[in-house]
């Protein structure tokens, strides 16, 4: 068993997230480093490279952290977090197309303040933007499978089960994306 | 990477049923893959063990506020057509007397209630 103070990085889900519980913020603090990427990808790859985003990123880990007594195991900690980065980046979609439809005509979706780190070739900062900007046009319900498939290199099962969609949806999902991204990569 | 190659690949890496790990590996070595900044984990541990709960419980109630708004908005207009709809079914038009319960008072009646005389 653990005792805090800790260093947590070989420790297994389930031992984390009793620490966690228990009080041990180092362990809390090894969940944050484990899995802030995968949860960058997601939050990013849905609103955009940008400073806010971080900001939702955060959100994720503190709503994970008051939600972990619900946590059973019966899933991965990596799917249970998935899936709060999900709804919580979706309700925030949802939130500003309402938002935007009652006072402009646009969706929001061209505010963006993209937040690129310096200490990078500008070739990988291109790619990067290029993505960014071509899954920004793309609809909300499409863009979670392409982000899911493109930057997480998910399986159509996993992501099946992140969203808590039929295997069937998420293929055509899939296609109707991919049909989206062909005609926007076209323009840019 | 040349634009048009990653164009290609980023398409290639949407094909097919389930994900070509190689064409994943070109993609991230080109560029595309999102981070958080570096002092990220120090901002959620702020947020979280000192001013977290705080900030959280503002940002969760502002959010509930306005999606409880659409919700009661609805139902206040509902309740005032299933309103206007029982004053027509029992009083067989609709006033402005009618609406506010007026239309058997006698104006003396209301005099007499408001002066106390």
């Amino acid at each position: 068993m653990q005792k805090h103070g800790q260093n947590y990085r070989q420790a297994d889900e389930m031992e984390l997230v009793k620490a966690s519980l228990e009080g041990d913020k180092n362990a809390f603090g090894e969940i944050v480093n484990r899995y802030k990427s995968m949860v960058a990808r997601t939050v990013k790859g849905m609103l955009g490279d940008t400073v806010f985003a971080e900001d939702l990123g955060q959100e994720v880990f503190i709503k994970l952290f008051h939600s972990l007594p619900e946590f059973r195991g019966e899933s991965k900690l990596s799917t249970y977090l998935q899936k709060i980065a999900v709804n919580i980046t979706l309700n925030e979609i949802k939130r500003r197309k309402r938002f935007f439809s009652m006072f402009s005509h646009s969706d929001g979706s061209e505010l963006h303040e993209y937040d690129i780190p310096d200490s990078e070739s500008e070739e990988k900062k291109d790619a990067r933007e290029l993505v960014s900007k071509a899954l920004q046009m793309i609809d909300p319900k499409f863009r979670i499978i392409l982000a899911m498939r493109m930057l997480q290199g998910y399986s159509t099962m996993e992501t099946a089960e992140i969203l808590g969609l039929p295997v069937g949806t998420v293929l055509s999902r899939l296609s109707r994306g991919q049909e989206q991204m062909k005609k926007i990569l076209k323009g840019l | 990477m040349k634009t048009e190659e990653l164009k290609n690949l980023i398409l290639k890496s949407l094909e097919g049923e389930e994900p070509d790990p190689l064409i994943q590996k070109q993609l991230k070595e080109a560029g595309v893959d999102f981070s958080f900044s570096s002092d990220f984990s120090n901002k959620v541990f702020e947020k979280t063990f000192y001013a977290g709960k705080v900030l959280n419980r503002e940002t969760d109630f502002l959010r509930s506020f306005s999606s409880a708004f659409y919700r009661i908005a609805i139902t206040g207009i509902a309740a005032i057509i299933l309103l206007v709809i029982s004053i027509y079914i029992s009083q067989g038009f609709i006033s402005f007397d009618s609406f506010f319960g007026l239309n058997n008072a006698e104006e003396e009646s209301i005099v007499c209630i408001m002066t106390g005389n």
